[in-house]
């Protein structure tokens, strides 16, 4: 079992609000890491200084099991498209966001890694995935200008 | 905390609306004399949000002099009448004078709120006989209704703890819960500018007592003195002076103006670390 979330910060408990900004998009996640058994194995990139093992750890706990190196269960890659989606969004709006996210969208496999530096994407870690047209797609937005998916496979 | 029927947690910062049945208050100037005027103040405030209203029959200025049976018949009826609208409001009556405040609890009253320092004796007896909460204030045992003329004071914190400590100890012994005592340090009553502005500086000593600190802040002469700014011209002066006191931990603000109020201490709260925020998402996404 495999499944896919977003390395959003936002999701940390130590950066909870009294309204939850991302409250579908944990829905999500927690939807998903409930289904990877008690022992995740975790799959981040360094970006962003490592947050994404943050994340995946924080949403590990929350589902009440635990990382392991080996002997998992099941596997959480943490990872996301493009952050440059609206004038808004973190990286400001690039054009050629959109498009970038409807090749990932098609296809994880040849992600130009290159480009994905460039719309702040972390996108390392996604070469490996099966398409999303293989998985039980969860979540699929990008509310404040990032491209997130939460996705399983099965 | 235990506010008559209401409970609150201890991470709570709690707003007190002022409704005067008065016609001589300094800052309303009689606007809400009128019952029907008092009873709309009410609306207004719980719909801004207030959890607690303070229904105050006779100014704290010198004045007219008014009677016991003056002050019930401004007050009593008018209780009953937000008790019955507002079950779920914490009621506050603002007096120092037990036979007063037996018939406000008798009507439905939650809070005595004794401005004037236990003045009279009997009213911890009353609020232990209804389960009332009870504000024990400091006044340096002036009189009720008088202006502080030349009162110094040593240290007019540790006078102020000692004073407001005994109070509540009275209280607890006369039988009031102890989650039902708050205590006050009545900036303005009994002081001069100079000591309210050392209250409100070294308000974390009061805080340190244990007991939950109210502070009465709203407009005062001190936020005036200091600025000179005539009352109506203070709330900036009130709402910087409140985020100190917030920031110390103070639990009840007594105020004329809640939302102003609210987002203040709400402010200072999640900087304190005692609330988060509203809605974060900056950098986060």
């Amino acid at each position: 079992m495999k499944a896919l979330v977003p390395g959003t910060l936002a999701l940390l408990p130590s950066y909870a609000s009294i309204e939850d900004p991302v409250a579908p998009l944990r829905a999500a996640c927690l939807d998903a890491v409930g289904r990877l058994g008690p022992r995740v194995r975790i799959v981040s990139s360094a970006a962003t200084g490592g947050s994404g093992a943050r994340v995946g750890a924080a949403l590990v706990a929350a589902g009440g099991g635990t990382v392991v190196e080996s002997g998992e269960t099941g596997v959480l890659v943490v990872g996301n498209g493009s952050a440059t989606r609206t004038e808004k969004a973190p990286g400001h709006l690039d054009e050629r966001a959109a498009a970038f996210d409807e090749a990932l969208r098609a296809s994880f496999a040849g992600v130009d890694l290159e480009l994905a530096e460039e719309l702040w994407a972390d996108a390392a870690c996604l070469r490996d995935l099966p398409p999303l047209a293989d998985a039980e797609v969860l979540y699929d937005d990008a509310p404040y200008g990032v491209q997130y998916w939460v996705a399983v496979w099965a | 905390m235990k506010l008559g029927r209401h409970a609150f947690g201890d991470d709570e910062a709690l707003m007190m609306a002022i409704v005067n049945r008065t016609p001589d208050s300094f800052f309303d100037k009689g606007a809400t004399w009128a019952e029907d005027a008092a009873f709309a103040r009410v609306a207004e405030v719980v719909a801004q949000g207030a959890e607690i209203v303070d229904i105050g029959g006779i100014k704290a200025a010198p004045g007219v002099e008014i009677s016991a049976a003056e002050e019930k018949a401004r007050v009593v009826d008018f209780v009953a009448r937000v008790r019955d609208s507002y079950p779920g409001l914490v009621i506050s009556v603002d007096t120092w004078r037990a036979e007063v405040g037996a018939a406000v609890c008798a009507a439905g009253a939650d809070v005595l709120n004794d401005a004037w320092g236990g003045a009279d004796p009997e009213l911890v007896d009353v609020a232990a006989e209804y389960d009332a909460a009870i504000i024990c204030t400091h006044t340096g045992g002036v009189t009720p209704r008088t202006r502080p003329y030349r009162i110094d004071y040593d240290d007019v914190v540790a006078a102020a703890i000692a004073d407001t400590v005994a109070y509540a100890s009275r209280a607890l012994s006369a039988g009031v819960a102890r989650e039902s005592i708050v205590i006050d340090p009545a900036h303005d009553f009994g002081k001069n500018t100079f000591h309210s502005l050392e209250i409100t500086r070294r308000l974390d000593e009061m805080v340190a007592t244990g007991w939950p600190v109210l502070v009465s802040l709203s407009n005062k002469d001190f936020v005036g003195e200091t600025l000179g700014r005539e009352v109506g011209d203070r709330l900036l002066g009130t709402l910087a002076a409140t985020s100190v006191c917030a920031l110390a931990g103070a639990r009840i603000y007594r105020v004329h103006q809640v939302p102003e109020t609210r987002q203040t201490v709400d402010m200072v709260w999640s900087i304190a670390g005692r609330r988060p925020p509203l809605r974060a998402i900056r950098g986060l996404q």
